[in-house]
């Protein structure tokens, strides 16, 4: 039986998360120790920044679920009654889907984003480095594993940018094509400029300039990125080798006009030049965006493209969702078809032990055969007893494929008293 | 089977692929989806590759000197149109400038379609290496001008998607402006050059052949308007820097303005050109 217990963002405050979290980093060897719990068979433990889960392949419910929970619990030094709120746990089908969507980063608090894959790829990769895994865990991790890359290439879910920073690098390329060599001016030395100049540089912008009323704090974020600072005086000289333009200062007026980027667009030599604006009050007057290859954005103008794509993606959660589905109906009816594996295996061996017994009980009589017909003795009733088994064996995969195989799986046991 | 047959059957496939080939592009800047222009691309170049094969069978099947039927004419324009789209295309990577190439293609194939197969277009005492040179670089040269225009149309496409700041599912299926001013600024850098190379053959061949006469010819009047107008444009964007926008919207100006030009001349003057 597979059951998961864990918690995340929705159901643990930040507090009691990074309480568990540095617990369970300190403890050494947690796998090991999750594995020494009582019923605990297979384990794996899945850490991410807003989530601490533990999956594991249990003989029981009950007992095993109470032990992991208490375990990680004490490990943040959390007491079992605030624990019990704070966690959440599933078993089989919803431990097998809901691994599935964590994956597929459809439970996720920035729904689409990719990161989550590779969490769980690397914690899977710990526990099978610690031998923690065997063939349950390992056969729904690939499973997970095949379901999120489904739903990343079969949906948009992670196609468009849903963060202001990532769809103002988006919109570059749709400017640029290649952001390769591109020079980057940061008017003001704001937070969010600061990460939209990170994403664009690490997109492959070649410089950034930094032009603050300070010198000396644009010297502090110039330094960051290797670049260069600039007091405004040199604005205009510096708007002429900028091709991207990102402004938050906190001026009352704007602070780049219509006319400075017109008196400016010949020297320019007319390329193209992208004005992000996040500031509040403005800082680039407004009418700049009907100049010939200036193309102004302000933070209303990015938000409304990010909120436009969180609905392409709520959108195409409902396809992934299904995928997921069919993903799970695939991993829970190899579970079922495992479910009768020790039964089949059972069945034969019985029925070999019972030839070897009654061939021996034959060998007075069989002497008088030469040893050909012997060998043919032997095929044919190993032949009659195979045929005997086929349907048994054959109804047995079938059911167990399709629907519950407990009750037919009991019957075979108890028709050839394969529990002795 | 003779040649001409074997031409024939390969025209015809030829024909069929750049169809596809053209629903293709379309159907995928409908759909919105870039792997369907991809398999339009690939559908194109098998296209291409039957035309060169029914290219090079008219070539050999004509006797003496270079010797185009007036089907071969039109198919020798949608070859060079889509060995012109193609070539850059694998260089550039941009497939949803098929959408817009592909229809000019297939309009090409359908005109040739419409030729009587094996009516010779040249009079024979035109016939030469020079004319040769002249009509498969002025096509060419044409040809680099026709994909300049449709960068330009896409250019203003998009900008007019992102200044009204929409990243529209059209917008991302386009190419970046960037990309397309420099499809501008390629074919424009060659297409001149060849042309005017073309129009040159053109002009000797005329001296020796007609003499006198040939230079008021309103086909070659208008020829001369084209081969301006395009190297202003050239001298604009490498002299005075012009790029972008305004590129794109003159390069289309241009294309309208000798596309009309030339329906104008061919149906109402009568021209040197008249076998064409």
């Amino acid at each position: 039986m597979i059951v998961l217990v864990g918690l995340n963002h929705k159901t643990a405050s930040i507090a009691v998360r990074e309480k568990i979290f540095a617990g369970c980093q300190q403890e050494k060897d947690i796998l090991a120790r999750l594995r020494s719990l009582n019923g605990v068979g297979e384990v794996l433990y899945l850490s991410t920044c807003n989530r601490i889960e533990i999956i594991a392949s249990v003989e029981e419910h009950g007992k095993a679920v109470i032990a992991l929970r208490d375990f990680v619990a004490a490990s943040g030094g959390v007491t079992p009654n605030e624990a019990a709120c704070c966690f959440y746990e599933y078993r089989n089908e919803e431990a097998v889907r809901h691994i599935f969507r964590v994956a597929s980063s459809l439970d996720s608090m920035v729904m689409g984003e990719t990161q989550v894959l590779g969490q769980v790829k690397d914690a899977y990769r710990q526990a099978l480095a610690q031998y923690a895994t065997g063939v349950v865990l390992n056969r729904l991790m690939h499973c997970s594993f095949r379901a999120a890359k489904r739903v990343r290439t079969e949906t948009a879910i992670a196609v468009n940018p849903v963060s202001v920073s990532y769809a103002a690098v988006e919109l570059a390329k749709k400017i640029f094509g290649s952001l390769d060599g591109k020079k980057i001016l940061l008017i003001g030395a704001g937070e969010m400029a600061e990460l939209t100049g990170m994403h664009l540089i690490s997109n492959g912008a070649e410089s950034i300039i930094v032009a603050n009323r300070t010198l000396a704090q644009a010297g502090l974020l110039a330094e960051k990125f290797h670049g260069e600072a600039v007091s405004l005086d040199s604005l205009d000289a510096k708007l002429i080798e900028a091709d991207i333009v990102i402004s938050s200062t906190g001026a009352p007026d704007f602070i780049v006009t219509a006319d400075i980027l017109k008196s400016i667009h010949h020297r320019r030599k007319n390329r193209l030049l992208f004005l992000i604006d996040i500031a509040m009050p403005r800082d680039i007057e407004p009418s700049a965006s009907s100049l010939e290859n200036v193309y102004l954005y302000n933070i209303d103008d990015l938000q409304d493209i990010v909120d436009e794509n969180m609905n392409v993606r709520r959108k195409e959660a409902v396809r992934a969702e299904m995928i997921v589905e069919e993903e799970v109906t695939r991993y829970i009816n190899w579970q079922k078809e495992l479910e009768s594996v020790p039964t089949i295996i059972s069945l034969r061996s019985k029925t070999e032990e019972i030839i070897k017994a009654e061939m021996e009980k034959a060998v007075g009589w069989m002497q008088n055969f030469n040893k050909e017909d012997q060998e043919r003795i032997d095929n044919l009733v190993n032949s009659i007893v195979n045929k005997v088994l086929h349907s048994p064996v054959a109804v047995l995969k079938e059911e167990s494929a399709e629907f519950s195989s407990r009750d037919i799986v009991d019957a075979v046991r108890r028709l050839f008293r394969l529990d002795g | 089977m003779t040649l001409i047959n074997l031409g024939m059957i390969l025209f015809k496939i030829a024909f069929i692929l750049c169809a596809v080939s053209t629903a293709g592009y379309l159907l995928s800047l409908l759909i919105k989806k870039i792997k369907l222009a991809k398999m339009s691309t690939w559908i194109l170049s098998a296209a291409f590759c039957f035309l060169t094969i029914n290219l090079l069978f008219s070539v050999i099947n004509s006797s003496g000197m270079f010797n185009l039927g007036s089907r071969d004419f039109l198919s020798l324009c949608a070859w060079s149109v889509s060995g012109v789209y193609l070539a850059l295309q694998f260089k550039t990577k941009t497939r949803s400038l098929g959408a817009f190439i592909s229809p000019v293609i297939f309009l090409f194939m359908i005109a040739a379609a419409g030729q009587q197969a094996g009516k010779i277009l040249l009079p024979a005492n035109l016939q030469s290496w020079l004319t040769a040179a002249h009509v498969f670089l002025t096509i060419t040269g044409e040809s680099l001008f026709i994909l300049a225009s449709c960068a330009g149309a896409m250019f203003i496409i998009q900008n007019g998607l992102l200044k009204n700041k929409k990243l529209s599912k059209m917008s991302r299926l386009l190419p970046s402006l960037n990309d397309l001013d420099r499809i501008n600024y390629i074919c424009l850098l060659w297409g001149f050059p060849v042309l005017s190379v073309g129009v040159l053959a053109g002009m000797v061949f005329a001296e020796f052949s007609w003499q006198a006469g040939w230079l008021t010819d309103p086909k070659i009047i208008w020829t001369f308007a084209g081969w301006i107008i395009y190297g202003s444009l050239l001298h604009q964007r490498l002299a005075i820097g012009w790029r972008g926008y305004r590129m794109a919207l003159v390069s289309c100006a241009a294309f309208i303005l000798l596309f009309l030009s030339y329906g104008s001349v061919r149906f109402c003057f009568s021209t040197l050109h008249n076998f064409i």
